[in-house]
């Protein structure tokens, strides 16, 4: 299932999985700690051949409406894992919470490496 | 092991026994080229052969795709540490933590090179080896000892893990003190006597 569907008195609201995507990115990014949004195994062969991958986050919505969603990381060095990873969850489902009224069911986050940013 | 990785691995050891078969028999002349020939204008004549080659050709594919896929699935699953939170679960790679351990390292100037590679084992544990080249002045005992603690403190610190943590150090190499000025002395090239002369 690639959308979201709602009805309304005037028609019916269609979120696309790759808004919810945008959205969790964003939120992901506002985290102190996270560096950028890793890259999966399929991102990376589309990439290679060519296609323009716009997120590489994975989003999930099944028949009822539930949303799952996997982040890949790369956090700053320096920072603590499980805290950053905590806060972006709550950052990501406040977020999609908030913008699409959407069922959030779990939000896995997959920590893929860790860099140099700001704090030494 | 599970029997559709043996399988798998049968099925390519098989693959590649025939390719081989087909190799030596073409180099010893067993099979004269018209057999082949005749075969091949067989199965491109009728339309079964044709049909059967083709779907054998797919199923191949199939087959390969679904155990290559399998393989990189089942890597990926071994190489995290996950755990879970009330929002959904936390996988860190193991090569995140190769990462951590090469940036934190840097504090300890008798270490010149690092090469990190960490498991993490059935029994829960996380077993780092570390292959280190070191320069010469360094103490062993006080140094890979100040090692397996920096680094031990460090992996429970960020990634607040409760599992044990086993580092063992191997020392691949030790640069002397003369090593090091020859290499120095290498990197630094003469200078060309009027090498800049003419240009603008």
């Amino acid at each position: 299932m690639d959308r979201e569907e709602s009805h309304t008195d005037l028609g019916t609201i269609k979120i696309h999985k790759n808004v919810v995507a945008s959205i969790a990115a964003i939120a992901a990014g506002e985290i102190e700690g996270v560096k950028s949004i890793g890259k999966d195994f399929r991102s990376g062969i589309l990439e290679l051949l060519g296609k323009k991958v716009l997120c590489y986050i994975k989003v999930v919505i099944d028949k009822n409406g539930d949303v799952w969603v996997e982040i890949p990381l790369i956090i700053k060095y320096g920072y603590n894992i499980p805290d950053v990873a905590d806060k972006v969850q709550e950052n990501v489902r406040n977020a999609l919470e908030k913008m699409t009224n959407l069922n959030i069911k779990d939000i896995n986050i997959n920590v893929q490496g860790i860099e140099k940013g700001d704090k030494e | 092991m599970r029997i559709f990785n043996v399988l798998g691995i049968l099925f390519y050891a098989g693959v590649l026994i025939l390719i081989g078969i087909g190799l030596i028999v073409f180099s010893l002349n067993i099979l004269p080229p018209e057999d082949i020939s005749n075969l091949l204008n067989f199965l491109q004549s009728n339309l079964n052969p044709r049909i059967i080659v083709g779907l054998a050709g797919l199923l191949l594919i199939l087959i390969s795709f679904s155990f290559a896929q399998l393989i990189l699935g089942r890597f990926q699953i071994e190489k995290t540490i996950a755990f879970t939170t009330p929002s959904g679960e936390v996988t860190i790679s193991l090569s995140a933590i190769e990462d951590l351990i090469k940036h934190f390292v840097v504090i300890i100037p008798e270490i010149k090179e690092l090469k990190p590679d960490v498991i993490a084992t059935r029994k829960g544990n996380i077993l780092v080896n570390l292959r280190v080249v070191l320069r010469s002045e360094a103490n062993l005992p006080e140094l890979t000892a100040r090692l397996q603690e920096i680094t031990k403190s460090k992996i429970q610190e960020v990634l607040g893990v409760e599992e044990q943590i086993i580092i063992r150090i191997h020392i691949s190499k030790i640069i002397s003190r003369e090593e090091r000025k020859k290499k120095e002395e290498k990197n630094q090239e003469p200078a060309i006597p009027f090498g800049g002369y003419g240009r603008v």
